[in-house]
């Protein structure tokens, strides 16, 4: 039952959509150069990636002078890669994936260890095993410490990790009365996590912040008496319990619910994560599978699922960069709109809670819509707005030639009418 | 999620709630008319109640917290059993005015451990998990005005979404005004009367509402003479924020602020220590603000988190989740005191509090008696409270 393919060859407004979903959003000309081609093609090559980043960052973490001054310009680099990566797929998984496996900054101050977890999430960006990306993931230090398993020693434990790994990274919580584990299960997982802790970048992170970071095991503190964890009995370990968790049945549900609120709808088609599940569990969670798949189905480009998601924040800034063409913004701008996609609710790296952004409708109020006006206004009418070159078309900025703005717009000058589709509802939605 | 006609029929109704109101709406707004606010408190990560109103005369609590437990020395003691976290004492006064309930063993059946789903729980009113609306919403479907509630802060917490709309948030007072660059209000004006179908239909909406919301704010905020000074923290300037409004009588009913941060696994003690601190700062201005603008009479403020803590630290001088914690209470028409009893810590379940008072009963007080809104209808069941108002 795995999801059937789109068979039609892309239209200019399929292929708007593609690169609204998996690039941000694209020139005009980046979009008719998809136009005719198959979508199978166009998915697959969109998701072949490197480790190739965007050329001339300005922004070296390692150069930050205080801890705090350390995460806003990791954040500022990120988004900088966000606006300018060649490879664009790649960073929006990268973002999505920090979504699930999420790590806070309130917590995790320590340069080294933002850089691996970072790493880490664009080179699994398209894991062939979800079960290798999750424990590469859970034994990163930035994980260890933000849910507190350097605390978790045997005689001694502490849940926090072993609930979070169920709850959001794995099976999910289940349906009210039907949950998908229990509060053993947590207990238990706890034991098995036991003696994974860390080395470096401890104390004051004043003194720490740059300072080399690894994950550690310490045998002494681990509990290796006999547990029941999700029905299975033995003497577990941090592997067992991570490979439990990822190959549970459950998991390929939820992690396709996941992917499918990234790239399909706000509000998925539960038929259609099924099936999506259904090619997980069958390539023992070949990310990079089932990716391909859903790029390329008619779930993704049926008509009900166009313009159905809403940009959050950080899609919102980069959509409108790279639908402007990718002008080169000033530092001071880069930094602040990193600032400014945390007024918007979305700070790079530090979700408000460890379940992450929920997006959707969540993202728009009446501050965050004031906030996109302000965005806008500075990228197109501002003193410091970029040269504006190539005025985006409305294939571009609205994802289709045919929107209802068309008439409002008439007798503006090029900079009036990007504005005011950059504040339309049809650019605020991919 | 409605279905597609569900949705349209709904957009229709929002957009008639906000211009011109239904005869059955217009009667539900003459009825809750008042000019009294409830400002609620969110404390999201799970506080640790037990270090909050401090069962300082039993020996099982200092037995189960040998590290984390609030030496019985440094309790700010209310009567001869419980007594509050030093950190609170910014809030003694109100506690000897008779301004400050404490409500004890607050709680829900079958109690969930997750943060997310218990949050859910609170903010829909309903243990089964089945109601997508938040109370608040509902509050607000029922008076027919989205603006009768707003959240403080950058993101709406769901307690405040409604089947029709999502209720305002107002993140900074000042900054809450529509500045059009020049030349393109008739473009913009023109872009917005267009007629749109799903998501496109609720921004449109969202966007019509804020324009509405925020010349409301403007043209009234002007009336708030500066109090009191506040801490200079986010929470206490979302709580002056809080004031402004309600001095400006811009029309809230309900005010929502949060503070976050609770979720104490590790080192509790110097964690909830400072945020009890910023609590008891923030509210404590706020409240001396509210008698400088003579408003004390007309706002209560309600405060809960979504679970408390293990009764047991762990070994990390942290608590894990738990169950059941103390809600509280402040203002003129508050009955102050302690509401309920003191939990029994010798017979746990799961190693948590076994709750005694369901949530629901504490809001219903709040929505019948102080706002005067038919708790039944919004709750969806009669639920008995403690007595918290006056």
């Amino acid at each position: 039952m795995s999801l059937p393919p789109y068979p039609q060859k892309l239209s200019p407004e399929d292929a708007a959509h593609f690169l609204r979903r998996t690039a941000y959003g694209a020139t005009d000309a980046q979009i008719r150069a998809l136009v005719g081609k198959d979508a199978h093609v166009v998915a697959r090559e969109a998701l072949k990636f490197d480790a190739r980043t965007a050329p001339d960052n300005p922004f070296d973490p390692s150069t930050g002078a205080t801890p705090g001054a350390m995460v806003q310009l990791t954040r500022a680099a990120w988004l900088f890669e966000l606006m300018y990566s060649p490879q664009p797929l790649r960073e929006k998984l990268a973002l999505t994936w920090s979504n699930h496996f999420v790590i806070g900054t309130d917590k995790v101050k320590n340069h080294p260890a933002l850089a691996a977890y970072l790493g880490l999430l664009r080179r699994h960006a398209v894991a062939p095993s979800f079960e290798r990306f999750t424990l590469e993931i859970a034994q990163t230090p930035a994980m260890l410490r933000y849910l507190d398993n350097d605390k978790n020693k045997k005689g001694r434990p502490n849940e926090n990790f072993a609930r979070e790994l169920m709850e959001l990274f794995t099976l999910g919580i289940g349906a009210p009365g039907r949950p998908n584990y229990s509060e053993q299960d947590v207990k238990e997982a706890a034991r098995a996590l036991t003696g994974w802790s860390f080395v470096g970048g401890r104390g004051n992170p004043k003194n720490s912040y740059l300072e080399p970071v690894e994950a550690s095991f310490n045998p002494g503190q681990h509990d290796d008496g006999p547990k029941t964890y999700l029905g299975h009995s033995g003497n577990l370990s941090f592997e067992d319990v991570i490979c439990l968790s990822t190959t549970h049945p459950q998991t390929a549900v939820f992690v396709s619910r996941k992917l499918h609120r990234a790239f399909v709808a706000d509000t998925p088609d539960e038929g259609a994560v099924q099936g999506s599940a259904e090619t997980f569990r069958r390539t023992n969670g070949n990310i990079g599978v089932v990716l391909e798949e859903l790029l390329s189905s008619s779930v993704f480009y049926a008509p009900q699922h166009r313009a159905s998601i809403i940009r959050g924040p950080v899609e919102y800034i980069v959509g409108a960069v790279r639908t402007l063409g990718q002008p080169r913004l000033e530092v001071r701008q880069l930094l602040n709109l990193a600032q400014t996609a945390g007024r918007m609710g979305q700070l790079l790296l530090q979700p408000d809670t460890v379940g992450g952004w929920d997006g959707g409708r969540e993202w728009i109020n009446d501050s965050t819509l004031l906030t996109r006006m302000q965005v806008a206004a500075a990228l197109t009418l501002g003193n410091a707005a970029p040269r504006l070159d190539a005025p985006p078309g409305d294939l571009a900025l609205f994802g289709s030639e045919k929107n209802p703005v068309q008439a409002a717009l008439q007798g503006l000058n090029p900079r009036q009418r990007v504005y005011l589709a950059l504040v339309s509802p049809e650019f605020q939605l991919a | 999620m409605p279905d597609r006609r569900d949705f349209l029929k709904l957009s229709a109704l929002a957009v008639a709630a906000t211009t011109g109101m239904p005869g059955f709406l217009a009667r539900a707004a003459a009825q809750a008319d008042g000019d009294r606010t409830l400002v609620v408190v969110q404390l999201t990560g799970g506080n640790d109640g037990l270090n909050t109103l401090i069962p300082y005369s039993n020996g099982a609590y200092y037995a189960a917290r040998p590290t984390i437990a609030i030496p019985r020395k440094d309790v700010l003691t209310l009567t001869p059993d419980l007594g509050m976290h030093p950190s609170l004492r910014p809030l003694m006064n109100l506690w000897d005015g008779g301004q400050l309930a404490w409500m004890e063993n607050v709680g829900y059946p079958n109690p969930t451990r997750s943060h997310f789903a218990s949050m859910a729980i609170w903010h829909t009113a309903d243990p089964t998990q089945a109601g997508a609306d938040g109370w608040i919403g509902r509050v607000a479907e029922k008076i027919g005005d989205p603006f009768c509630a707003s959240n403080i802060g950058s993101s709406t917490p769901r307690a405040l979404q409604a089947d029709t709309f999502s209720l305002p948030s107002i993140d900074g007072v000042d900054t809450f005004g529509v500045k059009l660059p020049q030349g393109v209000d008739g473009a913009f004006d023109a872009m917005l009367s267009a007629p749109r179908q799903g998501e496109a239909d609720y921004l449109l909406r969202a966007t019509r509402q804020m324009m509405k919301n925020t010349a409301r704010v403007q043209q009234n905020v002007k009336k708030y003479r500066a109090g009191v000074s506040y801490p200079e923290h986010r929470f206490g300037a979302q709580l002056r924020d809080a004031a402004r409004l309600i001095a400006a009588g811009v029309g809230q009913r309900i005010i929502y602020v949060s503070l976050g941060g609770f979720d104490t696994h590790a080192g509790q003690r110097a964690e909830q220590d400072e945020l009890l601190g910023t609590l008891a700062g923030g509210l404590s201005a706020f409240y001396a603000d509210l008698q400088k603008q003579g408003l004390t009479d007309r706002v209560v403020v309600m405060g809960f988190s979504e679970f408390g803590r293990r009764v047991a630290e762990n070994a990390s001088a942290g608590t894990d989740h738990g169950q059941g914690s103390v809600m509280f209470a402040l203002g003129n028409g508050v009955k102050g005191g302690i509401h309920g009893s003191s939990p029994d810590l010798e017979d746990l379940s799961g190693g948590d509090i076994k709750y005694r008072q369901d949530f629901r009963g504490v809001y219903a007080e709040g929505l019948q008696k102080w706002l005067n809104l038919d708790a039944r209808s919004i709750l969806g069941g009669n639920f008995t409270g403690p007595g918290w108002v006056a």
